[in-house]
């Protein structure tokens, strides 16, 4: 799964520190905290008794912001090499791209397009994801899942959901 | 005679024909997903959620529940046969379980723990159905500065006592919480973090979040691991039944195992797999010959395998009798019961009690079920373990997607989802378990909502958690939990406990 350090063609002791686990976990949880503060500026805050809108999602906006910073300080203090990202992580974009491309591409097309073509470019464009699927494994899956779903979803429960692309 | 009148109840509602297929496709979805690794019960429960919508909810309840149990069976069955965990409660189970495969009894193994699973499965039902009304109880007495403090007591318990580093799922259980503010504010009618889109203004739906997350995110993490060889074929099992010696061990390991689950399964992050490992330390710890554990002593399957049905089972005690989830499970119930409108918590047994009675009755019915199906069928199961996972994702996509749409009926969700799943796959990566941040994200609004009447109540001074007396000691349980876990000689206990 790791690959051995020398072979990660990052020599940069920075980056190295930067790509650890708990660097970037606590990165992280501060990025989002700091998004929320930033979105949240305008949210009235109100007082104890009367909450407004920002008491409550600013409040755990600052907890996480220090929950963050903490993950943060062990992450960095860890022992040299401690659980970094190897360059395997960085390279397992493919399943990352497509398996949410199918995702969008069956978001886009559900409602124009119906359920058939929608579930044919599902999965077309997820087969992508992972390695070694042949062209005919991946025609019978969608025919096999194309009626099961249609089996299940139309038929079964009786979804009102467009089967055929409405022209 | 209460509780007799109450079962029968249950049973009345359970035995419909109905209900009794909804129990029986649980519990074979359920064994399913058990067998096959690559997809927990978490993920299956997330993607039929939606299903259950259109279902009654007493049918949509008994199903879901029966996936859960299921999934210890079918788990069990894989551990044994071809030393590969389906679930993370059977991990142990694979120590000694595939020994005594491997000595040609693979037979009594797989009875053993069916017929154990069995037992804890009888016990912990009734546990169930004698406490759950006194706690129901406790929990209406309940006011709102003890509800808030209960909610952040289970949420600490949960996080500390499942595995990983406690800061971490800490800040995921906040992080979940945030994610449970979107939307629009009740109290006040302002917008929150919607980021100007109209979808987001009724909130996020807790089966986009855990099928994002938990469905999709899987599916990225097992993509990217390196393809593994699973060309193990089992052998044919020749002789089902026990011997009279694994009998004369086994029950004694049954019994122990079944009380240890059933105590750990109420706890808040106990469950299951906590159960199992904890049944497996106890049985080589208290036995006289503990060098046979490892070679396929039959109490190492005995007790972690009634032990993980037990906990399972109970641990849905808190989530019926005071609405709080101990585990990810146990919030996507929660999320079930939203779904139809039923708002989780104590008066849930006083105002559907055929809904509650009929749940916990289907839960025995399930567990006969399972005996009786799985052991004649567990050949089949194995032969599923030849589907290659590139043709399973596949299908889980699928689902996923349809699923998500189904709930909504909007695309939006299904955008929203995959958003999800990228973000699932970067905190597993990151070992930041996305479990807890269900947790957060079911009880949000209610911690949010609690928060604000006891304020109300004390008018704006926060004291009032340490007031009044039952929230005191809630809280003080609560800060208890994180002083042991820091503490060095705990965290190497607990670090050891996950080990083994």
């Amino acid at each position: 799964m790791s690959l051995p350090e020398e072979r990660t063609n990052l020599p940069d002791p920075y980056w190295r520190m930067f790509v650890r686990k708990d660097v970037l976990a606590g990165l992280l949880f501060i990025a989002v905290a700091v998004l929320g503060l930033w979105i949240s500026r305008d949210y009235p805050i109100g007082t104890a008794l009367r909450m407004g809108t920002g008491y409550v999602p600013r409040l755990l906006c600052w907890l996480l912001l220090g929950l963050g910073a903490v993950v943060l300080v062990q992450g960095l203090r860890e022992a040299q090499g401690a659980r970094a990202l190897s360059s395997a992580d960085v390279l397992a974009l493919r399943p990352v791209v497509f398996v949410t491309a199918s995702l969008v591409v069956f978001g886009l097309s559900i409602e124009r397009l119906g359920l058939v073509v929608s579930i044919l470019l599902l999965i077309g464009v997820g087969a992508v994801a992972a390695r070694g699927l042949r062209p005919i494994e991946t025609l019978a899956a969608a025919l096999v899942l194309t009626v099961l779903s249609w089996g299940i979803f139309i038929v079964g429960l009786g979804l009102t959901i467009p089967v055929w692309p409405e022209w | 005679m209460e509780l007799i009148h109450n079962l029968a109840v249950g049973f009345g509602v359970a035995l419909t024909p109905a209900n009794l297929f909804f129990a029986l496709a649980g519990a074979l979805i359920g064994t399913l997903i058990g067998v096959l690794p690559g997809i927990g019960p978490i993920a299956t429960i997330a993607m039929l959620l939606p299903l259950t919508f259109h279902l009654e909810p007493t049918s949509g309840l008994i199903m879901l529940a029966g996936i859960f149990y299921g999934a210890q069976y079918g788990g069990s069955t894989t551990a044994i046969l071809v030393n590969l965990p389906g679930e993370t409660s059977s991990v142990v189970t694979c120590i000694d379980g595939h020994q005594m495969a491997r000595q040609g009894r693979a037979g009594a193994a797989l009875a053993v723990a069916a017929l154990g699973s069995f037992f804890a499965g009888c016990v912990s039902t009734s546990l169930i159905a004698t406490f759950a009304p006194p706690l129901a109880k406790v929990g209406q007495s309940f006011g709102a500065p003890e509800y808030f403090s209960l909610m952040v007591l289970g949420l600490i318990a949960a996080v500390v006592l499942a595995h990983g580093s406690v800061i971490k799922a800490i800040a995921m259980i906040v992080l979940g919480l945030l994610v449970g503010l979107v939307g629009t504010d009740g109290n006040t009618g302002g917008t929150r973090f919607t980021f100007g889109i109209t979808e987001l203004t009724d909130g996020i739906d807790i089966a986009t979040l855990a099928i994002g997350v938990f469905g999709v995110g899987e599916i990225i993490t097992n993509l990217a691991q390196p393809q593994e060889t699973r060309g193990l074929a089992a052998k044919k099992i020749t002789r089902l039944w026990p011997t009279r010696e694994d009998f004369r061990r086994a029950w004694p390991a049954v019994l122990r195992g079944t009380a240890l689950g059933s105590v750990l399964g109420v706890l808040p992050g106990g469950g299951a797999t906590l159960s199992a490992f904890a049944a497996y330390a106890l049985e080589k710890r208290s036995s006289r010959s503990p060098a046979e554990f490892g070679h396929g002593a039959v109490e190492g399957v005995a007790g972690p395998e009634s032990a993980n049905n037990a906990g399972a089972q109970t641990s849905f005690i808190p989530m019926l009798t005071l609405g709080i989830p101990g585990n990810a499970v146990m919030a996507l119930m929660i999320g079930a019961l939203t779904i139809h409108g039923i708002q989780p918590g104590p008066q849930i047994m006083s105002e559907r009690p055929s809904m509650f009675w009929g749940m916990i009755a289907s839960m025995w019915i399930g567990n006969l079920m399972l005996v009786i199906i799985n052991l004649p069928l567990i050949g089949m199961w194995v032969q599923l373990l030849k589907l290659p996972y590139r043709f399973l994702y596949l299908a889980i996509l699928l689902f996923c997607g349809i699923g998500v749409y189904t709930v909504s009926n909007s695309a939006a969700a299904v955008l929203l989802a995959a958003f999800f799943g990228v973000l699932g796959y970067v905190f597993t990566r990151l070992e930041c378990e996305p479990a807890p941040m269900i947790l957060g994200f079911v009880l949000g609004p209610l911690m949010e909502e609690n928060l604000r009447r006891a304020m109300r109540i004390s008018s704006g001074d926060p004291a009032i958690f340490i007031e009044r007396p039952i929230s005191l000691g809630l809280l003080i349980a609560a800060l208890t939990l994180c002083v042991l876990v820091a503490l060095p000689a705990i965290r190497s206990k607990r670090e050891e406990a996950f080990q083994e």
